[in-house]
């Protein structure tokens, strides 16, 4: 499979009824790399589902979830080595747990407990682990750009063979960060693949009131980087694409932009009203007909890979795995009061030290 | 203040001091790399970074385009990987554009992560009036960096301590903001030793003892305050000048220390007064010293106002202002 930069339609292997328009079978995939994919899908699914419940529940203050945009997280994150660093967005989770994020980590999170690797210190957008090499999120937008860049010149100028993965939304585009991060990252030709998940709303905003640019592909072009437009639906395009920027990072030849263009089902968070700005029909048409785990399913089933035994195997399994996830992280202890101060500095100052007293007595400990 | 275990010193300029430090730090750490606007081959406007290109090479000595959103965020995700960054803005008064990825990014990554991940970086950038630069090549923004829990503020006022500052900050856990005050860059001489040395951050120096009135001040602030302390005593009153050298986390116990034993207190700094660092230090003062108190906490500092070109002398703060506040306290 010839993969091109700047196409006018979306690189695509899978067509939306899961028959291939390109050979899935150049791709150096096995008959397990396929199953592996499609398991992810199902399981980020499955973690998501159960982990929005838990706002339902008034357990959780807060969630965005993942849900349609799975094949462009899993897909993406799949082509990663161990050794290569990840910064998340705010909606990310799926590509979390396939670079070996727990399903028990999630949930503590989303619960801020102490299973959470971050102690509970950030809104359930996604934590970090330093070991797995994924940097912690934030609510911000687009200035984890620059930060990733940076990694990636640190990796460059370290001579290793890694890369660093940047995810962004399209309304990450629009800010000045996006600019700096990928002229910074072109002028360096740092090891950086540039992940915009297109899912055509920031919020309430569309791409079309966000940019004035057809794709956001094309934008890469203004940065001499090249830009690649995948269907991000198409978990088999998703994953083909990056790792061909992978690859071409590792050996030297700089970052890339790829948008995947996909779409989210649910609210941009568990705070917002989405049927307030959606055409009417719209998520039902994507969800209907586009879903990227229906069609990954499709493709395995043509192929005589995937039954309903099997599928209901596993939906079983999920099931399990995640109750068992969400039991650990329900047992897992609030974080410590006092320890609020702590990691402000890598050691308390005296000011902080005296607060900590402060607190102690509010608290009569 | 620590010293050094070497004999060889040299009278140096803050200039020669801070790129000594650079030139020890890279010779020891190979993670340690510059970055900034001009610091290549031009060695910076101040060429404080003059050869290093030479001496390191391009990929520790590092050329950056113009942004400082990019050399900050550039900055902390190398910290973050595990180099030692050491950026230079060309002006502090150019730093907004990547103060997003100061107090967003570097002063909270250690806290949201819960410790996992640590950002030992350093933001160099000269600060400070006096050199006819008008309002974007003067400023002292240092209360903004200072009211982010996660930064730490330093600020040297002569070049034994620019040295063993800025080699404490770099071999420091945290992101650091260092402000050099860049009148004094050449205008001022002293000992500077050859070797490498470490003046620890969170510590104040008393560079001159008084028994009258405490003046507490920092950076470019501290030869001022030396004259207003020169004139004090030609009417027998003793200043005691403090050098806080670090303003976040500053020395609670030099402050208490200096105010029980004078009970005046003059804080001096060049920024505007609202919201400004000498208001926290007054306020620990009136909470934890006021029973030594003998006349007002009295502030003196830049107006409140942007900073002007053509009235620059009539903004900056002076020995004669400085003395004026003196009298007020201790005339109570």
């Amino acid at each position: 499979m010839d993969i091109k930069p700047f196409t006018a339609e979306p690189i695509r292997v899978l067509a939306p009824d899961g028959s291939t328009v390109e050979n899935a079978d150049k791709l150096g995939l096995s008959k397990d790399d396929f199953l592996t994919m499609y398991r992810w899908l199902v399981f980020v699914r499955g973690v998501d589902d159960r982990g929005y419940i838990l706002v339902r529940q008034g357990r959780a203050g807060f969630y965005a979830q993942v849900a349609g945009q799975e094949a462009a997280q899993v897909g993406s994150a799949l082509p990663l080595l161990k050794d290569d660093w990840m910064y998340p967005d705010h909606r990310s989770q799926g590509s979390m747990l396939v670079k070996g994020l727990t399903a028990t980590e999630w949930f503590g999170h989303v619960l801020g407990r102490m299973a959470d690797p971050t102690q509970g210190r950030l809104m359930p957008h996604g934590p970090g682990r330093r070991d797995l090499h994924i940097v912690p999120p934030a609510s911000t937008v687009g200035n984890k750009i620059t930060e990733a860049v940076g990694t990636a010149m640190a990796q460059r100028i370290k001579k290793r063979k890694e890369v660093t993965i940047c995810y962004m939304g399209d309304g990450a585009t629009s800010e000045g960060d996006f600019h700096v991060g990928m002229n910074f990252a072109a002028v360096y030709q740092a090891p950086a693949l540039l992940f915009v998940q297109n899912n055509q709303y920031a919020i309430s905003m569309r791409t079309d009131q966000q940019m004035r640019t057809k794709t956001i592909a094309e934008k890469a072009r203004a940065y001499g980087m090249d830009g690649y437009l995948v269907d991000g639906n198409d978990i088999i395009a998703v994953y083909a694409v990056t790792k061909h920027c992978a690859d071409s990072a590792r050996s030297g030849n700089g970052p890339s932009l790829i948008e995947a263009f996909t779409y989210r089902y649910g609210p941009h968070s568990s705070a917002d009203d989405d049927t307030r700005y959606r055409p009417k029909g719209e998520l039902e048409m994507w969800r209907t007909q586009r879903d990227p785990v229906t069609r990954m399913r499709k493709f395995l089933e043509s192929r005589g890979l995937w039954s309903d035994e099997q599928e209901q195997k596993l939906q079983a399994e999920v099931k399990a795995q995640l109750a068992a996830a969400m039991e650990e992280a329900e047992k897992s202890p609030v974080p410590e009061p006092l320890s609020v101060f702590d990691y402000t500095y890598e050691s308390l100052t005296p000011h902080l030290q005296w607060e900590r007293k402060q607190l102690a007595a509010e608290l009569g400990v | 203040m620590a010293t050094a275990q070497v004999a060889k010193q040299t009278q140096s300029t803050m200039v020669q001091a801070l790129q000594s430090a650079l030139v020890e730090e890279m010779d020891r750490d190979k993670d340690v790399v510059i970055l900034g606007e001009d610091i290549g081959v031009r060695g910076g406007v101040f060429l404080i970074t003059e050869g290093l290109v030479d001496k390191f090479g391009t990929d520790r000595v590092i050329d950056t385009p113009l942004a400082e959103a990019g050399i900050i965020g550039a900055a902390v995700g190398m910290a973050l990987y595990g180099l030692r960054p050491v950026a230079e803005i060309q002006f502090i008064d150019f730093i907004f554009p990547g103060f997003d990825l100061l107090v967003t990014e570097a002063a909270k990554i250690r806290y949201r992560s819960a410790g996992q991940f640590g950002v030992p970086m350093v933001i160099r950038s000269p600060y400070g009036g006096g050199v006819r630069g008008g309002s974007y090549h003067s400023q002292s923004p240092e209360a903004y960096f200072v009211a982010t829990p996660g930064l730490k503020v330093v600020v040297p006022s002569n070049p034994y301590d620019a040295k063993g500052l800025l080699i404490a900050s770099i071999r420091d856990p945290d992101p650091v903001v260092f402000m050099e005050p860049k009148k004094i860059y050449r205008s001022v001489k002293s000992d500077v030793p050859a070797g490498t040395y470490e003046v620890p951050l969170g510590k104040a120096a008393v560079v001159r003892e008084g028994k009258h009135a405490s003046l507490i001040t920092f950076g470019a602030m501290v030869p001022v305050a030396l004259e207003a302390a020169d004139i004090m005593n030609k009417d027998g009153v003793e200043v005691e000048v403090v050098d806080l050298r670090t303003l976040q986390p500053y020395d609670t116990e030099a402050i208490l220390q200096t105010v029980g034993k004078t009970g005046h207190v003059v804080l001096l700094q060049e920024a505007p007064q609202i919201g400004g660092y000498s208001g926290e230090i007054a306020a620990f003062i009136a909470e934890n010293a006021i029973e030594y108190l003998e006349g007002p906490i009295v502030r003196v500092g830049g107006w409140d106002t942007a900073f002007p070109y053509a009235l620059e002398k009539a903004y900056m703060p002076n020995p004669n202002r400085v003395v004026r506040a003196l009298k007020k306290t201790l005339n109570f």
